[in-house]
């Protein structure tokens, strides 16, 4: 598959071009990763349901649960596995370059690929996790609770849309960090705040309508408004959502790349 | 594709370095800051004006001191960074060893190690598949193929970087230094294995320390001082040059690193200090032809001595001596020494010919018995406006009468 693309996007057919090495340094990543641990692969299992546990128990035992959506660790849980996915493939790609620099000024591969392959690796542990939250929402339903029907089907492209947009924000971040050591400091900030103002922890009915607007001025809103819609009220995702996610896709897309595309040349000699 | 387009061709290529991206933690301020500047400034000049071309089947050597650009020429040949001037291509497959095992994970095995730095190469997955024997023969490290890689020896990781990189069937070979790190016997398989290269009418650019290698193994050789091309022609005579430039370098650096002669004596004194001290008594390595120039020792005595005699010696690298005297010669009677002393011996006007000079300094008993005699203690330059051969640069002045008529200066064309 050879993508017809203006130069704007070359970072990104690249990386398409070569994603067997990306399959690769994933599967290195995460094999490096459970090397040694007893419970080895077991664990992208674990976490999540041991994360699901701990809500469950401090919002029935410590706080309040919210009233408007329940049960309240259900609906937590989607957005929290999904959010954790961005959060953590952002920072990890903010590093890539510092921790495959040798890679990168000693072998003659294309940069892209380790930005590529830092969102990957993350994409892999949610995909992991993705079973035991197909099990919470069946277990919910079996207990009285919303039954899913086929509105589930638009996660898969809400998700690949968010993994695009997050693949744009990887290829900046990560060159724009080689340049200048404070990308991830920023960037950890940012997300601390970013996690308040989207819809993670509250339905966007909670949100007064006069703060609505700024929601909206936050980029990631759309994805975990649809991620809410198909996995917790199984409805459909409005129209306007997913135009907001399609251009969000597009410009984060387009910038990320073209950022990469000017910063490229001085990778391997800053890295 | 004719047989006349050679594999590599470089043509006025030159590399700078921002200066900024030397330092290693830079922060957005500083960088926009610097950002300005170091527009003005230029960088740091790794490699300028540098043009050749190899033929397909040529196995080119590559030497040069530490710095002089190699490592960045390599670079530029791999496409890993693009020439800041000038043009760059090599024909055909290209595989890069700048340093072998560069890819390598430690946690993960040597299996899933061979995989990826054949992906790394520009290998497919089938590709690598068919040669995965080959490799593993190769490397012999069959037995240990699901032991991650931090289990390994350095040679054995080694001996793995390596076999992968030559399985990668390339056309063009950046080889950067990795003989020096294997073992002899692998050091002679992977000689081989360039050998094959060779003839199989590949592309080889060796970069070595290794002279006598470079010498050896390649028809022709680059020589690369300080970012620019010193010497382009057959192997043995680049090396000869590159030789001779890296001793009287050797030559230089001494000056400032004394102590490396010979010491003999038997310790009843010993020399705890020589230094050259110019007009205004400062330490230097360098005297103006006809200045003063003062030779100092600081000496230390055991037990106190009543038997004691001081010398300098000045010679020429070569070992001619210049000039020698000691306090014997010039009618000194020993009385005492104790403790720490210190002797100089002043000229008014030290008129040596521009050169590297070495200087002896002894101290040793009337009939000769050395307490501490130090050959080579340190060397020092002479630097002079007025050319001159041999070893003396007399004051002088030349006189001319009759029918003799110069040019005036600036005259000269």
């Amino acid at each position: 598959m050879k993508l017809e693309t203006s130069a704007f996007l070359a970072p990104l057919s690249r990386a398409v071009a070569q994603r067997a090495l990306i399959v690769a340094l994933v599967r290195r990543e995460l094999s490096a990763r459970y090397r040694g641990g007893a419970l080895g692969f077991l664990w992208s299992f674990l976490n999540p349901l041991l994360l699901l546990l701990v809500y469950a128990t401090v919002f029935r035992l410590v706080f309040a649960p919210r009233a408007d959506v329940r049960p309240y660790a259900l609906f937590l849980f989607g957005g929290v596995l999904v959010w954790g996915f961005v959060s953590s493939a952002l920072l990890d790609a903010t590093e890539t370059f510092r921790v495959n620099g040798p890679l990168l000024r000693k072998t003659t591969v294309s940069a892209e690929v380790f930005p590529a392959a830092a969102v990957g690796a993350r994409l892999t542990h949610l995909l992991l996790a993705l079973p035991v939250l197909a099990a919470a929402i069946l277990f919910s339903a079996l207990r009285g609770g919303v039954r899913p029907n086929a509105a589930v089907l638009a996660f898969p492209i809400v998700l690949t849309l968010l993994v695009l947009t997050v693949f744009g924000a990887a290829l900046a971040l990560s060159a724009l960090a080689v340049h200048f050591g404070d990308v991830r400091d920023i960037v950890g900030n940012l997300l601390t705040l970013l996690f308040f103002v989207t819809p993670v922890l509250y339905p966007i009915q909670a949100v007064p309508a006069r703060f609505r607007p700024l929601l909206r001025g936050n980029p990631l809103a759309s994805f975990f408004l649809g991620i809410q819609d198909s996995l917790f009220f199984f409805r459909p995702v409005p129209a306007s959502e997913w135009l907001w996610m399609l251009g969000t896709t597009a410009v984060a897309l387009i910038l990320g790349c073209g950022v990469f595309e000017r910063l490229r040349d001085s990778l391997a000699e800053e890295a | 594709m004719t047989a006349e387009e050679p594999a590599i061709r470089v043509r006025d290529a030159a590399k700078i370095y921002r200066r900024y991206g030397r330092r290693p933690h830079g922060t957005l301020k500083s960088a926009l800051l610097s950002l300005r500047r170091a527009s003005r400034e230029g960088g740091v000049v790794a490699l300028q004006d540098v043009s050749f071309e190899v033929s397909a089947g040529e196995t080119l050597g590559v030497v040069g001191s530490n710095g002089s650009g190699k490592s960045t020429l390599l670079k530029l040949l791999a496409g890993i960074v693009r020439p800041t001037r000038g043009a760059v291509s090599v024909r055909g497959r290209l595989a890069a060893l700048l340093e072998l095992g560069a890819g390598f994970h430690p946690e993960i095995s040597g299996r899933e190690n061979i995989e990826i730095t054949g992906l790394l190469l520009g290998l497919t997955k089938k590709e690598i598949m068919r040669r995965f024997d080959d490799i593993v023969a190769f490397a012999g490290v069959a037995e240990f193929l699901d032991a991650p890689v931090k289990t390994y020896s350095s040679g054995m990781a080694v001996r793995l970087g390596f076999a992968i990189a030559i399985h990668s069937d390339p056309d063009v070979f950046l080889v950067d230094e990795v003989l020096a790190v294997g073992d002899e016997a692998f050091a002679h398989r992977a000689l081989e294995k360039f050998s094959e290269f060779e003839r199989a009418g590949k592309t080889l650019v060796f970069v070595s320390h290794d002279l006598a290698l470079v010498s050896d193994r390649c028809r022709r050789a680059l020589w690369l001082a300080r970012g620019r091309l010193a010497a382009d022609g057959p192997a043995g005579e680049v090396v000869a040059r590159y030789r001779e430039s890296v001793a009287a370098e050797e030559g230089e650096r001494r000056i400032l690193e004394p102590g490396a002669g010979g010491r003999i004596g038997s310790g009843a004194a010993s020399i705890e200090l020589v230094r050259v001290l110019d007009s205004e008594g400062r330490p230097t390595g360098r005297v103006k032809s006809g200045e003063p120039a003062t030779f100092e020792m600081v000496v230390r005595a055991a037990e106190p001595l009543a038997d004691f005699v001081f010398g300098f010696q000045i010679a020429t690298v070569s070992g001619a001596v210049v000039f020698g005297t000691n306090t014997f010669l010039e009618g000194f009677r020993s009385k005492r020494l104790a403790g720490d002393a210190r002797v100089t011996l002043a000229t008014e006007a030290l008129d040596l010919a521009p050169g590297i000079y070495s200087l002896d300094a002894a101290v040793h008993a009337r009939d000769g018995a050395p307490y501490d005699y130090r050959r080579d203690v340190l060397r020092f330059e002479i630097t002079a406006e007025r050319p001159g051969s041999g070893i003396w640069s007399p004051k002088r002045s030349w006189g001319f009468a009759g029918g003799i008529g110069w040019k005036k200066k600036g005259e000269e064309h």
